[in-house]
């Protein structure tokens, strides 16, 4: 019943929080806000930047482009993921780990040797299309980046060790003995799947979904690199106007469409996972 | 007793696709990087250190390889001064604002990097601050930031408070409590979340890119701009090079968990 | 006479509330020098939250604690002088065991050297003197706790605070250490308050019993006293166990009339309820088992054996009065022992003087 008086008085706390804080609020909250500034701000307030989006074909054009390559991203990766998941859960503990390793080695390799790899794997001349070749004995040269489809290859390949964990996680708290005692009432191994499984991992589904969506609306390296012309995302839409036509109030709109767009989806995942979700980000 | 059951080889099967899926293009590098300039082929026709002779014989390659293992250094030191006190403090004490501040800390993992970058590119900028190194190691210890606050964090959680009640009772004063009781103990915490802070550095591309110029060009920066214009197999190398060390540093950090687990 | 001990702590009107919640409902205390006073009572009573405020961990909502004579109300925990051993042992794990128990000496800048002696001296103590270069994971849980005894004990703190220290050990461990821990008071003389729930470590190891109740006192005193000569029936039902017969005060005839009988009340004593109900107490170890009469002075009451168990040193016997109400007989054990038949009916008396007459209790109310 007892609750001890914290450790550490009120000044020895801001003192120790202080240069944290300084460095957030010089290099995380102010540039939000000067973003924000940005956006509604030319030789005074003006509401030109979001006018122009409004009616700009090119933006919207880029909106549609990003949720599409971000929705069959996060669908692949699904589809992608769950037999993964599926798969280390049911390893025993000790065996999980070497397993575990592959799922997380993209995640600590650069996006851009993944995007290398990826140019030099599945180019024109690549490696897969020259295996193709060989097998079949004629020339063959399916167009695999440059494209949407290496653009959705590339983040897939980015999303996967998320994904891969979020449903792992929710797979993990399951008792095994329902599976069990299903099986033991004669039930096959696709209807416990179908009927036990599934529907218990759907916290873990739901979450991996949307941290994979939320990671994909902001992607910038992957389609700059692997997709084509026609594959540019708002991230991209964004270097376009700060480097490119020098309109800073136009790309601090589309920057602050992206920050509330993923705000939305942050706040729904925070809903699914409670606070703990997003620190999870973070392991 | 067992039930016989069928093997059951779909779900295997599939997880193996994505496995190779998840495995290729993190490996494929190496052997590229020993082969020959000519072209990208595997297996390579011939193996050769070509192309890392090539690499370390302009300098502008090396050069920015040291420009970001630098930023990685300083990023590392100062996510660990300013972030270990910090996660201390939030658990130390209840601050009316320590929950918000908290919070904040692991804002930079929720905001897409593109919208930070193009607001420090804005606010740095015009005051002729981009084109530093230093504003650059300080944007990568935002980023780098919640990742140190989760591993200490975690660290810190797993730490019974009666260490320190016990240390005051005997005579000791707080700041040696810290130094000499609570620092030990976070010892894997805080290694852990230094190498992420240096991994997360090392490879950062975007922010780098939007605040960097030719003065403090990183690897990962000049890496991109390659890969923009043409696909050259002296990537391979500069890959193979960024994938050893985020290798050893992700070995490293599994270690550290598995030792945690044990001791 | 004895000569009077100096007040280590004195401890006057403290109280801790949490909200609406009294932890500590002002509470005076004094623990003379040398003494080990045991604060006894179950979960939320108070004990630890006194501890606590004595040790500076948790801060008075109001009152006054004095340590060695001076007013430590609001000193900082690291310049009260005390020692603590907590039931986790918090033995520095990054530490080994030598490191650990000159840590308290390096604080206070003793000279190396002295400190080297002053370590290994109090390790002989104990005992422990070869696992000094150990680390505490490698020892066991009662070498670890007295390793943390020994880790108080060699900067001579003047008041050593335990709280529950051998509740995360096993039975046989923990008598032992009970032992060591009664030695090393009396062989250095410090000043301990020691908090525990468990009544048989209470009787065991104090010189004074402070029983907590709510966040107040229920009573105090030596641990005979409190066993035998309970105040309350909240004392009597704590420390060990007891038959509690309730009834109503006959003063006229000196008897409690209860639905067994009128039973002849002892000789008054202060503090006794004087009329209305009251609950008459008697120790199991107090009753004895009659097949036939009973000293004629004695209360009897007929009751049937339902159950008899041997507990090694001593034997339990399970009886009913009629009406069904349980009582409880403990008689020592021997190999010549004849146990009664189960379902058999014999008579149960009690001495007048081993009887107590206590207040009824709201808390108390199926008995």
């Amino acid at each position: 019943m007892s609750e001890t008086k914290p450790y550490l008085d009120r000044w020895a706390g801001l003192a120790l929080l202080l240069p944290m804080a300084a460095l957030l609020a010089i290099f995380f909250v102010y540039p939000l806000a000067r973003t924000v500034w940005q956006s509604f701000y030319e030789y005074g307030f003006t509401l030109r930047a979001y006018e122009t989006l409004l009616s700009s074909t090119l933006f919207w054009k880029v909106l549609k482009t990003t949720f599409a390559i971000s929705f069959t991203a996060t669908i692949v990766a699904l589809l992608a993921g769950y037999p993964v998941a599926l798969h280390l859960s049911r390893l025993p503990p000790q065996r999980r780990m070497p397993y575990l390793v592959m799922v997380m080695l993209p995640f600590w390799t650069s996006i851009l040797v993944k995007s290398f790899a990826l140019i030099v794997l599945l180019g024109y001349d690549g490696i897969v299309n020259n295996a193709l070749s060989f097998v079949f004995g004629s020339p063959i040269h399916i167009p695999m980046v440059f494209n949407r489809v290496g653009a959705i290859l590339g983040m897939v390949n980015y999303l996967l060790p998320f994904m891969i964990l979020s449903i792992l996680s929710s797979l993990l708290t399951q008792d095994v003995n329902l599976g069990r005692a299903a099986e033991v009432m004669g039930a096959s191994r696709f209807t416990i799947f179908r009927r036990i499984t599934l529907p218990l991992s759907m916290p873990g589904v739901l979450a991996g979904v949307l941290i994979s969506f939320t990671l994909s609306i902001g992607m910038y390296i992957t389609p700059a690199l692997l997709g084509g012309r026609q594959d540019m995302m708002m991230a991209n839409l964004i270097d376009f106007y700060t480097r490119q036509t020098l309109d800073w109030p136009l790309a601090s709109a589309i920057a602050v469409v992206l920050l509330l767009v993923s705000g939305v989806l942050v706040a729904m995942l925070g809903q699914v996972r409670g606070a703990g979700g997003m620190k999870e980000m973070a392991r | 007793m067992s039930f016989p059951r069928r093997s059951n080889l779909v779900v295997p099967a599939a997880a193996w696709i994505t496995y190779l899926f998840l495995l290729v293009p993190s490996l494929i590098v190496i052997p590229i990087s020993f082969g020959g300039s000519g072209e990208m082929t595997f297996p390579p026709q011939v193996w050769t250190l070509d192309l890392y002779r090539q690499f370390f014989a302009d300098a502008a390659w090396w050069g920015s390889l040291i420009q970001s293992l630098r930023i990685a250094v300083f990023v590392t030191l100062v996510t660990t001064v300013l972030g270990v006190p910090a996660a201390y403090a939030l658990q130390r004490t209840n601050l009316p604002g320590g929950k918000v501040l908290g919070g904040l800390a692991m804002g930079p993992l929720l905001v897409p990097v593109v919208v930070l970058a193009l607001g420090l590119y804005l606010q740095l900028g015009p005051i002729g601050l981009a084109d530093k190194t230093w504003t650059v190691v300080l944007a990568h210890s935002m980023l780098a930031l919640p990742f140190v606050m989760v591993s200490v964090g975690a660290a810190l959680r797993h730490l019974d408070p009666s260490y320190e009640q016990v240390a005051l009772i005997m005579g000791a004063g707080k700041t040696r409590i810290f130094f000499k009781v609570v620092l030990p103990q976070l010892r894997s915490g805080i290694a852990a979340g230094a190498l992420f802070a240096f991994l997360i550095s090392l490879d950062e591309v975007i922010v780098a890119y939007f605040i960097t110029g030719t003065a403090t060009q990183t690897l990962p920066v000049k890496m991109y701009s390659a890969l923009r214009w043409e696909v050259s197999p002296v990537i391979a190398a500069v890959s193979t090079i960024l994938t050893v060390v985020s290798l050893a540093f992700a070995i490293g950090l599994m270690w550290l968990e598995r030792k945690d687990r044990h001791d | 006479m004895q000569p009077i001990a100096r007040d280590m702590i004195r401890v006057t009107a403290l109280t801790r509330t949490y909200g609406s919640f009294n932890a500590l409902d002002a509470v005076d205390l004094s623990v003379a020098q040398g003494e080990f006073v045991t604060l006894l009572g179950p979960s939320g009573s108070g004990k630890s939250t006194l501890l606590n405020l004595i040790s500076g961990m948790i801060e008075p909502t109001s009152g006054k604690i004095e340590i060695d004579g001076r007013d430590a109300t609001n000193q900082p925990t690291n310049q009260r002088g005390l020692g603590m051993v907590f039931q986790n042992y918090a033995l520095m794990p990054h530490m080994t065991v030598f490191e650990n128990v000159a840590f308290p000496l390096q604080v206070r800048k003793v000279p190396k050297s002295e400190i080297e002696t002053r370590v290994r001296d109090v390790l002989r103590l104990i005992q422990l003197e070869h696992v000094a270069d150990r680390k505490p994971k490698q020892l066991s849980g009662g070498q670890q706790q007295r390793i943390s005894l020994a880790r108080c004990i060699v900067y001579r703190p003047s008041i050593i605070l335990m709280d529950e220290p051998l509740g995360a050990l096993d039975k046989k461990l923990r008598e032992d250490m009970q032992l060591e821990i009664k030695r090393l008071h009396a062989e250095l003389g410090i000043t301990m308050i020691y908090v525990t729930h468990d009544q048989e470590e209470a009787l065991a190891m104090s010189d004074r019993i402070v029983l907590m109740r709510k966040g107040r006192i229920e009573q105090q005193g030596r641990p005979e006293e409190l066993y035998f000569r309970p105040d309350t029936l909240f004392t009597a039902d704590f420390l060990g166990s007891s038959n509690l017969l309730m009834g109503t005060i006959d003063v006229s005839a000196r008897t409690l009339q209860t639905a067994y009988g009128n039973l002849p009340l002892p000789a008054t004593r202060p503090g006794e309820p004087k009329s209305g109900d009251g609950v008459l107490m008697i120790r199991p170890e107090s009753v004895r088992l009659f097949s036939e009469t009973a000293p004629e002075t004695w209360s009897g009451l007929q009751a049937t054996v339902r159950d008899s168990i041997v507990l090694g040193s001593f034997v339990r016997h399970f009886l009913e009065l009629p009406g069904g109400k349980r009582v409880i007989v403990q008689e020592p054990s021997g190999a010549s022992l004849s146990r009664p038949e189960r379902g058999s009916t014999v008579r149960v008396a009690w001495g007048p003087q081993d009887a107590r007459l206590l207040r009824t209790d709201p808390d108390f109310q199926n008995l």
